[in-house]
């Protein structure tokens, strides 16, 4: 009866029209942004805490000959040092794969790799101390070209595995033969570089003892849960022996998911374990542009062959990434990078090969977009190179060879909607495209010359092979029906928590602002499972959709008895319960909770979605990586200077098949979001490494966009072609917006000045030179 | 040590600085106005910027004995939550925050340019939040918003 029930509300929520969803709803979090509340860990900080400081490697690859502490402790201030023989439990602050210890042991494997920590009362003396700890290193030689570390003679970065990590396939048709088949083939190289993804909140974790024996940290993260399992192992204590709370967090952009928030708690724990005192561990801006996980930088070598009429018939690549010292996500970067190799497009025979690359660079993990930027970038110049030789205009050949409802992608997975039609239709017709191309490409003498790209998109939905895909929400309802919403997934930026509130809110007929979050608390809440890939909204929809059905059908029961209506009858809007065919029939919400409350039905409900498991041979790559797939079309318009070589954008228009629109205006916001750090790592970022040293890790030298450099308009275009996964048909948008803008801009200045410039970014003397050819 | 007396969000303190302390951190930590965050510390990322004398500036930079006699205005003093000031509303109403962590500054910025301009350009407002970097890259929202806070601060004086 009751799983009948259940069902009847599932479908009445998937067919009947929303109250809520896709209306424009402010974030939940806003008021607190524009009060400037003190809820961000630093804010946070009561009482004197010990600094803690780490000392960090001059080199990027050496031997410790050995480690002298004494001096450091005799700095007044000064309470305790650590070094890897302190730590209590296992060595290992990888957040995936156990490689990469929390404090060095013998060796150094990438500049800035921490050595030591030092505490101490006082911040700038705590400084100090940390350059008075001496380490004897004996330099190494350091392996800092990916290419490099493949050969087998190469050194090797981690003594007990091989430099290259994993080796990606995919493995589809028979290349020779489309080769043979081909009218022209062309093969080119295509590089990009490390960014950072910068987060303006740095790494900072705040940790003290509670009255209750628990070691409390608060901090700043995307993944409250992967911090708190290192923790427990770092220190080697019971999971009811520590608690990870996440404050407000300003920025995440994948970093705050990947190895230093694991830094910064283990850090700060450590010292309040080791003194019993408060202790607070916070990056330097440049110690983070260090040691942040950044982009991975690709080599990509496409050899592409295509039929007269410009039909994609056969596509080899090779896909070379440089993950850095340690792992961090770079085997899973590959995959995704690997998959989307061929862009949105179907090609008969398709033969990939990814590499993921250790080397004595900093470490590369995830950043927003994760691989997909780096693959749609070399993929979509070829298009436009492939055009160019074969006559057609780049929409031509897109046109010819977009994925559509029933084609194949490069793992032989079949397209079920037709969101990228769609998106491009609109994108085309709003920015008038094809004429400006034409009209651009035509007019090529003046100093300033104005150029039109078009780039495609489709992208693998939230986890699909990188991990188990599930969430959970927990909903409560208060006496006085106000509504509590909990759960470990995180809001740093993107929004996806007001999505959240919003399919809640919907599901149980009140207002947004009825519902109220609590922080993510690792003791307080179930494992949700990390908040990457964008999959809050889509995922974690779900699970807040079937905790509010939980909480709905309980009500429901109550409410049918006070109504006499049947429960499968009930509508519930506008903190009403309405019998659905006699709408002057109904109940207060507040009084259907109180009558709850009285009787004793419980109204509070876990809520649980997990995604169907994907299946891919990973042999060949062939398969269904992935549940759904997001789609898009970004048509960026340049002017570039051809004396200074300056790039500017001028506009960008971008649509994207978001499946469903929860709230558009957190749509608005992330499309302008991902453009323009997208425009960023187009034409502007670049992480150095020189030898393995950085060159750059401060914002003076590495320049991110400001409203200068922001496009004059970015017109938002919102396709809606539904999904099988993600809730009410949504698909993963977090991420998106940020992987088309560089294949985008790059084929607006092809456009412009007639040149292919195949290396990111595109510097002003980049630029420059690529015109003097 | 130094005496100084500074006002901020419109009251007096009366307070002893050491010669290097920072106005960043005196409004911190010492006066606990955390809507002043610290981005960098050396002037780059302008996420510390508050109003003195009614101009922004990177507090990061001025030495706290520096501010003696001058008068400070943080998000704090710019509106509350029963009574936001219409750029507050207008930063919720258009979608411009995001992460949070650089609105305070963006918010004071744009602010100090609307109290010396109604409607700026769009020259205006890009030259003037030029000083404040979002990663979440909510520039053209925070154009937006000076618009609209703009546009319903005249409808109110035509209604007067």
């Amino acid at each position: 009866m009751s799983e009948e029930i259940l069902r009847r509300f599932r479908e009445i929520e998937e067919t009947r029209d929303f109250f809520i969803v896709g209306r424009k709803v402010a974030r939940v979090d806003a008021l607190d942004a524009v009060l400037g509340r003190p809820i961000y860990t630093a804010d946070l900080v009561t009482g004197r805490p010990l600094y803690v400081v780490a000392v960090r490697s001059r080199y990027p690859h050496a031997r410790i000959k050995s480690l002298d502490v004494s001096e450091a402790l005799q700095v007044s201030s000064v309470r305790a040092v650590f070094t890897h023989r302190d730590i209590p439990g296992v060595n290992d602050a990888g957040s995936l794969i156990p490689d990469r210890p929390l404090l060095a042991i013998n060796k150094v494997r990438h500049i800035g790799e921490a050595v030591a920590l030092v505490a101490g009362e006082d911040y700038e003396k705590t400084v100090d101390a940390a350059d008075r700890v001496l380490v004897d290193y004996e330099p190494l030689p350091a392996v800092t070209s990916p290419f490099e570390a493949m050969n087998p003679d190469s050194p090797r970065v981690q003594e007990d595995r091989d430099n290259v990590v994993t080796h990606f396939k995919i493995r589809k048709g028979d290349v020779a033969d489309g080769f043979r088949h081909s009218h022209v083939v062309l093969e080119r190289t295509y590089k990009t570089q490390a960014i950072d993804g910068l987060p303006l909140e740095v790494e900072v974790a705040y940790s003290f003892w509670g009255e209750d024996g628990v070691l409390n940290c608060i901090s700043t993260m995307q993944n409250p849960f992967d911090v708190y399992n290192k923790v427990v192992s770092i220190l080697g204590v019971e999971k009811s022996r520590l608690r990870i709370v996440q404050a407000a967090t300003g920025g995440g952009f994948g970093p705050k998911s990947d190895e230093t928030p694991i830094d910064v708690a283990a850090y700060a724990c450590l010292a309040t374990f080791k003194t019993g005192r408060p202790a607070l561990a916070a990056f330097t801006r440049s110690e983070a542009m260090t040691v942040q996980c950044k982009r991975h930088p690709f080599t990509i070598t496409h050899r592409v062959g295509v039929d007269k009429s410009g039909r994609l018939l056969a596509w080899k690549a090779l896909l070379v990434e440089d993950t850095g010292a340690y792992i961090s996500k770079g085997h899973l970067v590959i995959g995704r990078a690997t998959f989307h190799c061929t862009g949105p497009y179907e090609v008969p025979n398709v033969w990939a090969d990814g590499y993921c690359v250790l080397t004595n660079n900093t470490m590369a993990g995830s950043t927003r977009g994760f691989g997909a930027p780096q693959s749609h970038f070399a993929a979509e110049m070829m298009m436009n190179e492939l055009a160019e030789e074969l006559g057609l205009t780049p929409l031509e050949i897109r046109w010819r060879n977009m994925l559509r409802v029933g084609s194949l992608t490069a793992t032989g997975q079949k397209i079920e909607d037709p969101g990228l039609e769609l998106c491009l239709m609109r994108a085309l017709e709003a920015s008038d495209y094809e004429r400006k191309y034409l009209q651009y490409k035509k007019m090529g003498d003046g100093v300033v010359r104005r150029g039109i790209g078009l780039a495609l998109l489709y992208h693998g939905n939230t986890l699909g092979p990188e991990g188990d895909d599930f969430a959970t929400v927990l909903v409560r309802v208060e006496r006085d029906g106000s509504v509590v919403l909990q759960t470990g997934l995180t809001e740093f930026g993107t929004g996806a928590i007001t999505s959240l509130v919003i399919v809640a809110a919907e599901t149980l007929g009140v207002p947004p602002s009825s519902i109220r979050l609590e922080r993510p608390d690792t003791l307080a809440i179930p494992n949700s499972g990390p908040t990457v890939a964008s999959r809050t909204t889509p995922i974690g929809g779900r699970a807040a959709f079937d905790a509010a059905v939980k909480i709905r059908h309980a009500i429901a029961s109550v409410a049918s008895e006070m109504l006499g209506v049947p429960a499968s009858g009930l509508e519930f809007r506008e903190s009403r319960i309405y019998a659905r065919d006699n709408p002057g029939k109904y109940l207060g919400w507040k009084d259907a909770v109180a009558e709850c409350y009285k009787i004793g039905v419980e109204l509070k409900a876990v809520g649980y979605y997990i995604a169907p498991p994907t299946r891919w041979d990973p042999e060949t790559g062939q398969g269904s990586p992935y549940n759904q797939y997001t789609f898009g079309a970004l048509v960026a318009e340049v002017e570039v200077d051809t004396e200074t070589g300056v790039v500017r954008v001028d506009k960008m228009t971008a649509a994207y098949d978001v499946g469903r629109a929860i709230n558009p205006l957190g749509l608005l916001s992330t499309y302008e979001s991902g453009s323009i750090m997208g425009l960023g790592y187009a034409i502007m970022e670049e992480i150095i490494h020189r030898d393995g040293y950085l060159l750059n890790p401060n914002l003076q030298t590495y320049v991110i966009p400001t409203t200068a450099e922001a496009p004059r308009q970015i017109e938002s275009i919102i396709v809606e072609s539904p999904g099988p996964m993600g809730v009410f048909g949504a698909k993963a948008m977090g991420e998106i917006p940020v992987v088309l803008p560089a294949a985008s801009i790059a084929g607006a200045v092809a456009n412009a000045v007639g040149v292919f410039i195949r290396e990111l970014p595109l510097r002003p003397d980049r630029v420059l030179k690529a015109l003097e050819r | 040590m130094k005496s100084i007396s500074l006002r901020v969000n419109g009251r007096l303190y009366n307070i002893e600085v050491r010669d290097n302390d920072r106005l960043l951190e005196v409004l911190r930590d010492v006066l606990g106005f955390k809507s002043v965050k610290m981005g960098c510390g050396v002037g780059d990322c302008g996420l510390c910027i508050v109003l003195m004398d009614g101009r922004p500036v990177n507090s990061c930079l001025v030495l706290a004995a520096r501010s003696d006699g001058s008068e400070i205005l943080t998000v704090e003093g710019l509106g509350g939550e029963k009574e936001l000031h219409p750029l507050q509303q207008a930063f919720i109403d258009v979608g411009a925050s995001q992460c949070g962590y650089c609105i305070p500054a963006a918010l004071l910025v744009s602010y100090s340019l609307q109290v010396g301009k109604r409607n700026p350009s769009s020259e205006e407002v890009r030259r003037a939040l030029r000083s404040v970097l979002c990663r979440c890259g909510s520039y053209l929202r925070f154009e937006e918003a000076l618009k609209v806070a703009g546009r319903d601060e005249r409808g109110d004086s035509e209604k007067v």
